[in-house]
């Protein structure tokens, strides 16, 4: 395993939704380079911890954050920082595969484009092999790139998304339940990619599957209630949970 | 026997067969409504449909042909008395009464529907008509190239169509110009940034304008924009001293176009799925930037269809051309000139003493004929764009 850096740091971080306390006091550390899983019943609050990461939680009219949450020694809930910005350096796939009604070219495009990360159309052309590249994709693609990206399998727009948000250059990618709209088959192979994008990003993903969980990452955040119960090797959270609400899960009591 | 008293006894045998027809069903099982084939009351319906349906169809027929008299009279009567002992007696067990029934509803919501088609036909057929008896006495070259309209109701009349097609397409033209971006940039922002008090006091009253009587856009037109375009911009600027005019009638019909833009782009805009607005975000990428280049992009067709339904609005429109714009049949470039349009010119062509085999009167059907052809054209058009968008999300 590579050396540990942390990249992003949670303390004492509270959300509300109006008067709904839908996240109690976390602490937690992302690490660089590992791919670290929220589990933990549905309602229990990962995906809106997952939105405090990279600030999309400010969308949400009724929603309020407290705490702090570093990345890099920075607090990205500091006034001076812009979420517009921030969401470039941490990017997000969702549940559902969500690709733009545009072609698969000009999904992969889009961040590079509102960025200006490049300066010439063959710069680009490069950013979007890449990331299709790296998002497992561009052998499926690379005859049809003007194609519409709503006219790929659910697998594939999927990948896109991934594609997508790497092109942007992120540091680190969310992931809310990647795999939950997909098959069997396609799963693999997120699955598969997934542990494969940890060489570059810190990746965090939600699941609600205990066994994608132990799967694909090596560190495993359980919540409950809004809690965080656990937090630790995601081998050591599987084979000795040291919270009894930790045990009762993965061995299927509560859930 | 009059008519009226005809529907009357057709009435009341109806009642008496609903009431008869339950009974008889439910003797016909003792009581027990479970061993019926359907509930009760539809054997009820089924005897008094039979009643009132064929006597009414020779109610109708006779009406048509002769005033119904005494003979008519007992006719339908006797027809829906038999209607009601015939039905009367199928009133058992195992007729499905239930099914009977739904046929005769089924059969009801198809003549609503034929007639409403039927009626468009019959508009269709009769402008036709009226056309070809135009074109008999007209030449149509002359209908559709000449550039002059000067009817003389004396006969040898120039019936030009070029001057109103122009003036028709040049105001509708100056009213999108102003309707369509006012109306799209409002419909963003109520769905877009408004909160939802705002949205819930804004959006109806935007709707308002909708509901204001053309005439009454046409009076301020004729009283308010007129006079003030006049004083503060044609005079000063040279380019004439008329009241009515192009811009007038063409900024007043674009004040009355701002809520079906806005309205229907509203809803289209509201439809776009949020997920894609978020991944968008989640990219880093402003609210604007998502608009434009999400949210509209993934709109479009639907805010074309929005916009080519007021373009056919606009064409349509009159009372606000009367009054704002005049009735001068002109071709000219300058927008403070006063013009017309097809349909004041229809109205016009009508009014008075008019003489129905004269091309002067006979002229008005061809205008609106070739009207209702352009907005047919325009609706279709919008109704396959608005449908492409539809399927683009399921
Ligand atoms: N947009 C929202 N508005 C109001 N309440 C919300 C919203 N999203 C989530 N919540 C509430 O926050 C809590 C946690 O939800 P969520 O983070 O979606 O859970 P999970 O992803 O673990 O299933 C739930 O009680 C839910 O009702
Ligand atoms: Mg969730």
């Amino acid at each position: 395993m590579t050396t540990e850096t942390t990249k992003m740091t949670a303390r004492s971080v509270q959300v509300f939704y109006g008067d709904n306390h839908a996240i109690k006091d976390v602490d937690v550390d992302i690490l660089d380079n590992t791919v670290t899983a929220f589990i933990g019943p549905s309602g229990c609050g990962k995906s809106t911890f997952l939105r405090c990461l990279n600030r999309m939680n400010d969308t949400i009219d009724i929603c309020r954050v407290q705490g702090e949450i570093l990345m890099q020694g920075e607090n990205i809930y500091d006034p001076r920082v812009d979420p517009v910005q921030l969401r470039a350096k941490v990017g997000m796939v969702f549940q559902k595969p969500n690709p733009f009604p545009k072609s698969i070219y000009d999904n992969v495009a889009y961040g590079p484009k509102i960025h200006g990360l490049t300066r010439s159309k063959a710069e680009l052309d490069e950013v979007v092999e890449k990331s299709l590249r790296r998002a497992a994709l561009w052998a499926e693609v690379k005859d049809r790139l003007h194609a519409p990206g709503t006219g790929l399998s659910g697998g594939q727009q999927q990948r896109l998304c991934i594609a997508r948000a790497i092109a942007t250059n992120p540091e680190v990618l969310l992931m809310d339940e990647p795999c939950s709209a997909l098959d069997p088959i396609a799963t693999a192979q997120v699955e598969e990619l997934i542990d494969e994008l940890r060489t570059q990003f810190a990746v965090v993903i939600v699941t609600h599957s205990m066994q994608q969980a132990a799967r694909v990452s090596q560190r495993t955040a359980f919540f409950h209630l809004g809690n965080l119960v656990e937090y630790g090797e995601t081998g050591q959270i599987f084979t000795t949970p040291r919270d009894p609400r930790t045990e009762s899960y993965i061995t299927g009591r509560i859930g | 026997m009059t008519a009226v008293s005809t529907l009357l006894m057709l009435g009341i045998l109806a009642t008496l067969g609903f009431v008869l027809g339950r009974r008889r069903a439910l003797a016909s099982v003792q009581g027990d409504s479970r061993r019926l084939h359907s509930l009760p009351h539809y054997y009820g319906w089924a005897v008094a449909i039979w009643t009132v349906l064929p006597a009414s169809v020779l109610f109708l027929a006779w009406q048509t042909v002769a005033p119904l008299g005494n003979a008519g009279g007992f006719a339908v009567l006797a027809l829906a008395l038999g209607g009601l002992v015939w039905a009367w007696l199928r009133s058992s067990a195992t007729f499905r009464a239930r099914n009977a029934v739904e046929r005769a509803v089924m059969g009801l919501l198809i003549l609503a529907s034929s007639i409403a088609i039927a009626t468009t036909a019959g508009i269709v057929l009769s402008m036709l008509f009226e056309t070809r008896n135009f074109f008999s006495q007209y030449d149509w070259t002359r209908f559709f190239f000449s550039t002059t309209w000067s009817p003389r109701f004396q006969g040898d009349s120039d019936l030009g169509f070029l001057p109103l097609l122009w003036g028709t397409l040049y105001i509708s033209f100056i009213a999108l110009l102003f309707a369509v971006p006012t109306g799209l940039f409002a419909a963003i922002y109520l769905s877009e940034y408004a909160g939802p008090r705002l949205r819930a006091i804004a959006k109806p009253l935007i709707e308002v304008l909708a509901g204001i009587p053309t005439i009454v856009y046409g009076l301020f037109a004729l009283i308010t924009v007129g006079p003030l375009l006049r004083d503060y911009f044609a005079q000063p600027l040279g380019l004439g001293n008329s009241g009515s005019s192009v811009m007038t009638a063409g900024l007043v019909m674009g004040i009355m176009l701002i809520p079906f833009v806005s309205s229907l782009s509203d809803d289209i805009i509201s439809q776009v799925p949020q997920s894609l607005r978020d991944g968008s975000l989640g990219l880093g990428a402003t609210k604007s930037e998502t608009i434009r280049q999400v949210v509209l992009p993934a709109a479009l067709p639907g805010i074309v269809g929005a916009v080519l339904l007021a373009a056919s609005r606009a064409i349509g429109e009159t009372m606000i051309v009367v009054l704002g714009a005049g009735a001068a049949a002109k071709l000219d470039l300058n927008p403070f000139e006063a013009m017309t349009t097809i349909t004041v010119k229809i109205v016009g062509q009508l009014t008075g003493d008019t003489d129905f085999a004269a091309p002067e009167t006979l002229v008005a059907f061809a205008l609106g004929l070739t009207l209702f052809a352009f907005t047919l054209c325009l609706n279709v058009l919008a109704l396959i764009i608005v449908r492409k968008y539809r399927e683009q999300y399921e």
